[in-house]
């Protein structure tokens, strides 16, 4: 049962990591090596070949800075919108509460393709296709239901006396917010902030209905893929990974915290 | 600060009403919506074609296929892990890597993998499994496995998540309470697990079917036009075709089929997991 069991996972893992690894490979290996009848699954030799031409190509600067600043932009906008509401909900009675973050789920369940459409036909109109904050308005319709869900977990663990405490200690109620609230909700900010930029960085559906030129990393790898370049796809999708490992692992130990203090309430 | 203030509810329930709610209703609304007034024209159009026929069966297929491959292999290795302890936590971070990996570099990576000169084929070749290359994403039914386990690649990684929660969530009590009756260890997956895991099934059953229902980027970078999903399809008759209203009708037809999935789930299962 043991040994089933230690088998098992090692292919589980051998799966879930091994994938991840040809992708590597392939973004440095020399062109003999892939796309023939039998491509080689250790690496035989290393070139930066491809990296060199995926930057030399400028092809990838500007989806780079396109996605850059989109998921920046969506990340800022929805904390300033989902954390009045998260602030809001968590003293809200309970019931009213999950009535209101039950349809905010209902809100993540639509199909893409059935907001993307008129989106697009509305921000044609506007002239706002293409641009980065066209993009980010339509992420944020995606974005906003899950932030105000993590924030409100978060603003519900800071107990209603320590504001009460502030306030007899003689701060305004500005200044109880700004000092005493927001600074202990910090982590559920940094996570629900993290959270918007990974989702709006690697999105594609919304960005695909909304470009016409200008693309983002997603579509550029979409468009390597498409062009049939192993490399270049392999190259350009390690490079937007990187950033998204960087921060998940930043966002394990916060959400470590979080999840902490959310069972003490 | 006695006053219950809604203010604070106002921007989000603005910014979702302009840009969530009127672009659903615009959509029901392009579907709806004919040159002499209200008519189902759009849908009896789509419905009668050969293509959209398909694109319901192939995104019906990769759901039941990838949601059962998903919860075998995060229910296996959910349990795999819990009976674990030296090395579990490094075992577990290389298990969900596959969560982080952004969709259209899934699609790339499986790519690789599927390809008819890809690794899967070179290795299968190597044990002697196959004599000659295997085209994956050549026959119909082949390729909607693929897509399922290409997907189920980055994906069951959520489901072993919420799963893992489920389990630990279990009072070890109850195990002792039925070893000491002499419960074997199938009777107490049958008697004690599977009733307690519920919840936690269900969670990760409509998380992840209403997520299968919407597929998109895989199928398309995947196998291409070939293999149609509700999703592309809506996607390449406005695109390509320039048809909002057919491309609206046929996105309706997804949502109504992710309502159904989910109400029948819900009604099947008992409603009271989810609202508690």
């Amino acid at each position: 049962m043991r040994a089933l069991r230690l088998a098992f996972l090692a292919l589980a893992i051998a799966w879930a990591v091994g994938p991840l690894y040809l992708l590597v490979k392939v973004s440095l290996a020399p062109t003999g090596e892939v796309m023939t009848a039998h491509p080689t699954l250790l690496p035989h030799g290393l070139t930066l070949a491809h990296w060199r031409r995926l930057f030399a190509a400028g092809q990838v600067s500007a989806p780079l800075v396109k996605s850059l600043l989109t998921a920046s932009l969506v990340s800022l906008a929805a904390l300033a919108l989902a954390a009045p509401a998260a602030y809001t909900l968590a003293r809200l009675p309970a019931r009213w509460r999950y009535a209101v973050l039950l349809g905010l789920f209902a809100c993540r369940m639509l199909p893409e393709v059935s907001l993307a459409l008129p989106i697009a036909v509305v921000f044609l109109r506007w002239g706002l296709l293409d641009t980065i904050p066209g993009l980010a308005l339509s992420h944020l319709t995606l974005v906003l239901p899950v932030a105000a869900w993590v924030l409100t977990t978060s603003f519900l663990t800071i107990p209603h006396e320590i504001e009460e405490a502030a306030a007899l200690d003689g701060c305004s109620a500005w200044q109880t917010l700004w000092r005493v609230t927001l600074r202990l909700a910090l982590p559920g900010l940094v996570v629900a902030g993290l959270l918007a930029w990974l989702f709006s960085w690697e999105e594609f559906v919304l960005a695909t209905y909304l470009t016409l030129g200008s693309k983002t990393m997603p579509l550029q790898v979409y468009y390597y893929l498409y062009q049939g370049n192993w490399f270049l796809t392999a190259a350009c999708a390690v490079l937007m990974t990187g950033p998204v490992f960087i921060l998940t692992g930043l966002l394990q130990r916060h959400l470590r915290a979080v999840d902490l203090a959310g069972s003490f309430r | 600060m006695k006053r219950r203030s809604l203010l604070g509810l106002a921007p989000i329930t603005l910014y979702l009403g302009a840009l969530t709610l009127v672009p659903l209703l615009s959509t029901l609304w392009l579907s709806l919506a004919g040159p002499g007034g209200l008519t189902l024209e759009y849908y009896r159009e789509i419905v009668g074609r050969y293509q959209f026929g398909e694109a319901v069966g192939n995104t019906l297929g990769i759901t039941a296929l990838g949601l059962s491959l998903e919860l075998v292999l995060g229910l296996a290795a959910a349990l795999a892990l819990a009976g674990t302890r030296r090395g579990r936590a490094a075992a577990q971070i290389c298990l969900l890597i596959p969560l982080g990996v952004p969709t259209i570099v899934a699609a790339a990576v499986m790519r690789s993998v599927f390809s008819t000169v890809g690794y899967l084929n070179e290795i299968l070749l190597r044990l002697g499994l196959i004599r000659l290359p295997v085209d994956w994403v050549g026959e119909r039914a082949l390729a909607i496995a693929t897509v399922a386990l290409a997907d189920a690649w980055k994906v069951t990684p959520l489901m072993l998540l919420i799963l893992l929660a489920g389990l630990e969530a279990i009072p070890g009590e109850l195990y002792e309470a039925a070893r000491t009756d002499g419960a074997s260890r199938w009777r107490q997956f049958r008697a004690v697990t599977l009733p307690l895991l519920k919840p936690a099934l269900t969670m990760a059953l409509i998380v992840r079917g209403v997520d299968a229902f919407r597929i998109f980027a895989l199928p398309l970078a995947l196998v291409g036009r070939d293999l149609p999903v509700l999703s592309t399809y809506a996607y390449l008759e406005y695109i390509e075709y320039g048809s909002p209203h057919t491309s609206a009708a046929s996105s309706v037809i997804l949502l109504l089929m992710i309502l159904l999935a989910v109400g029948s789930y819900l009604r099947l299962a008992g409603p009271e997991e989810v609202l508690r």
